[in-house]
């Protein structure tokens, strides 16, 4: 089974750490949006129904018919004004809560009953009868009144309480969320950061691994990278081989041949004016690549390389043929690319050997025909 | 004379008072009809049209009855429609016990006007003639009535508002 790709562990981390944060929102949101209708719903004591007590109002109907009785039992539109206080104290007096809960409801709804029939029936109540009927309702009401209120306090009390614990559950909750999605980020950044670290040390390695470590200059895969960087541009390589450098190194031993090695890489690079980049291919053989578009700059950088070699007069006291390090150089132009490198280098090489074959200490420029990366076509 | 004056103000009063008193007992003792009010315009339904017109039954848990009930009613939206053309927004409601109160969200048919409560016509002791409740009130609690703060009862008109 292969392992998850690093992105998708990278992902997973960061999303879970917005569905934390998305989550807290969505709490904090539900809670003051939602909550406080209920809280309406509870507390609110007017602009609705059972804003005020029902008792309340009741009581109020009842003192009113009251009120109107003793003014004047006698008089038919009292009476007629009274049993209509009585019929809507009622109408707010029997209510199945109360006859539940207050066993003073259902007798005392009796008495109006009965008050009311009376007064239907045209007859006038007494002083003494009106205090039987609607007093004893009327203290019943304010009992329920007084249990009502108490009830509610209870109610409040308990909506308090459990509003408070609520809080705390959504606090702790929050809480929780908050340190969730805060740990979710802390994983995906130190998964970021991790990853970041593990790019630069691969891009590290990766450069040093395309470097000479004697030189410091770039190697075989360097060339082949930057081939593809300049793809399709008109270059010109060089390869530059020091002649008789193994009697060099057999004369004078190898830590001095690696001495001349790295001076002979900076005099190339010095000659060439900074605009080639420089390869060392192997053992005593450097390569360099510049933008070139003619022959005739290429010949000229060559030239210009083995007068400044001539000028700087290295001493090689196992020389055949002559007291200084010299050096033979092929040179081709090509179209960077993969076929176009191959015949370059090929020209090149050939070239070199021609120098090498007759006698070293010169430099060629080849002349690439009739290929498919040939520069001059 | 003064005294004269007074005993002829004070009779005045209390004929005044008196005429005034029967008048509004005359109307407001004989709830029997339903005033429907847009902008100026008002006009009365009678109540046993519309107990007549009733043909919702059902039977549901009353919370303020806090038993089950069987009621008799009209869908209120079709009421609204047949009346005012449409359904208005808002309405404003009056209650014969002077309660007030305007609300909205009426195009519903969840909504019933309540004529009878077990086969007989609602009175003003019935919290009646016409009672809105809600056939169907979900998971609402019928213990605590404050869930049931929009129904209206003793309606005596109904004010479309703008």
């Amino acid at each position: 089974m292969k392992p998850a790709p690093a992105w998708r562990r990278h992902v997973g981390w960061l999303w879970l750490s917005l569905m934390s944060f998305t989550a807290l929102i969505l709490l904090i949101t539900y809670e003051t949006r939602w909550v406080h209708p209920e809280i309406h719903a509870y507390f609110s004591q007017s602009g609705n129904l059972t804003g005020q007590q029902l008792a309340t109002r009741s009581r109020g109907y009842l003192q009113e018919s009251l009120g109107l009785l003793l003014e004047g039992a006698d008089e038919p539109a009292h009476r007629e004004r009274a049993l209509f206080q009585l019929e809507l104290a009622y109408s707010l007096f029997d209510i199945g809560l109360y006859r539940r809960e207050y066993a003073c409801t259902e007798p005392n709804l009796a008495r109006l009953d009965r008050l009311g029939q009376r007064l239907q029936a045209g007859e006038a109540p007494t002083p003494t009868e009106l205090n039987r009927s609607l007093l004893a309702p009327i203290g019943c009401l304010t009992e329920i009144e007084m249990g009502q209120l108490d009830r509610r306090g209870l109610a409040t009390n308990q909506f308090v309480e459990e509003t408070r614990r609520h809080q705390t559950l959504v606090l702790l909750g929050s809480l929780l969320i908050y340190v969730l999605g805060i740990v979710f980020w802390w994983m995906h950044e130190r998964q970021r950061r991790s990853a970041e670290r593990a790019t630069r040390e691969s891009l590290k390695w990766m450069s040093r691994a395309m470097l000479d470590p004697l030189t410091g200059v770039g190697n075989r895969s360097a060339l082949n990278e930057e081939i593809v960087q300049r793809e399709g541009r008109p270059v010109g390589l060089l390869l530059i081989d020091i002649d008789f450098f193994k009697q060099y190194n057999d004369a004078l031993g190898h830590p001095d041949g690696d001495r001349l090695l790295r001076r002979l890489a900076m005099l190339i690079d010095e000659s060439l004016a900074g605009q080639a980049r420089l390869y060392r291919m192997g053992g005593d053989e450097f390569a360099a690549l510049l933008d070139c578009h003619e022959d005739a700059t290429l010949a000229g950088d060559c030239q210009r390389l083995t007068e400044q070699l001539r000028a700087a007069s290295l001493d090689h006291p196992a020389h055949p043929h002559s007291d200084h390090v010299t050096l033979s150089i092929g040179a081709a132009r090509f179209i960077a690319g993969e076929a176009g490198l191959a015949l370059g280098y090929a020209a090149a090489d050939q070239a070199l050997y021609r120098v090498k074959g007759e006698g070293r200490d010169g430099w060629e420029v080849a002349r690439v025909e009739a290929a498919a990366g040939n520069a001059g076509a | 004379m003064l005294s004269s004056c007074h005993g002829g103000f004070r009779l005045f009063v209390g004929l005044c008072a008196g005429a005034t008193l029967m008048l509004s007992a005359a109307a407001l003792a004989s709830p029997d009809h339903l005033v429907l009010k847009q902008g100026e315009q008002a006009r009365s339904l009678a109540i046993d049209d519309l107990r007549e017109r009733a043909d919702q039954h059902f039977r549901f848990f009353d919370p303020y009855e806090a038993e089950e009930v069987e009621v008799r009613g009209l869908v209120f939206r079709e009421l609204l429609e047949a009346e005012y053309g449409e359904v208005p927004q808002r309405l404003t409601f009056t209650a014969w016990d002077d309660y007030e109160v305007t609300l909205g969200g009426w195009d519903d048919p969840n909504w019933i006007l309540v004529t009878h409560q077990n086969g007989e016509a609602l009175g003003l002791r019935d919290r009646g003639p016409l009672r809105l409740v809600e056939r169907d009130y979900g998971d609402r609690d019928p213990e605590n009535l404050r869930n049931f703060n929009d129904w209206v009862w003793m309606i005596r008109s109904i004010e479309a508002v703008p």
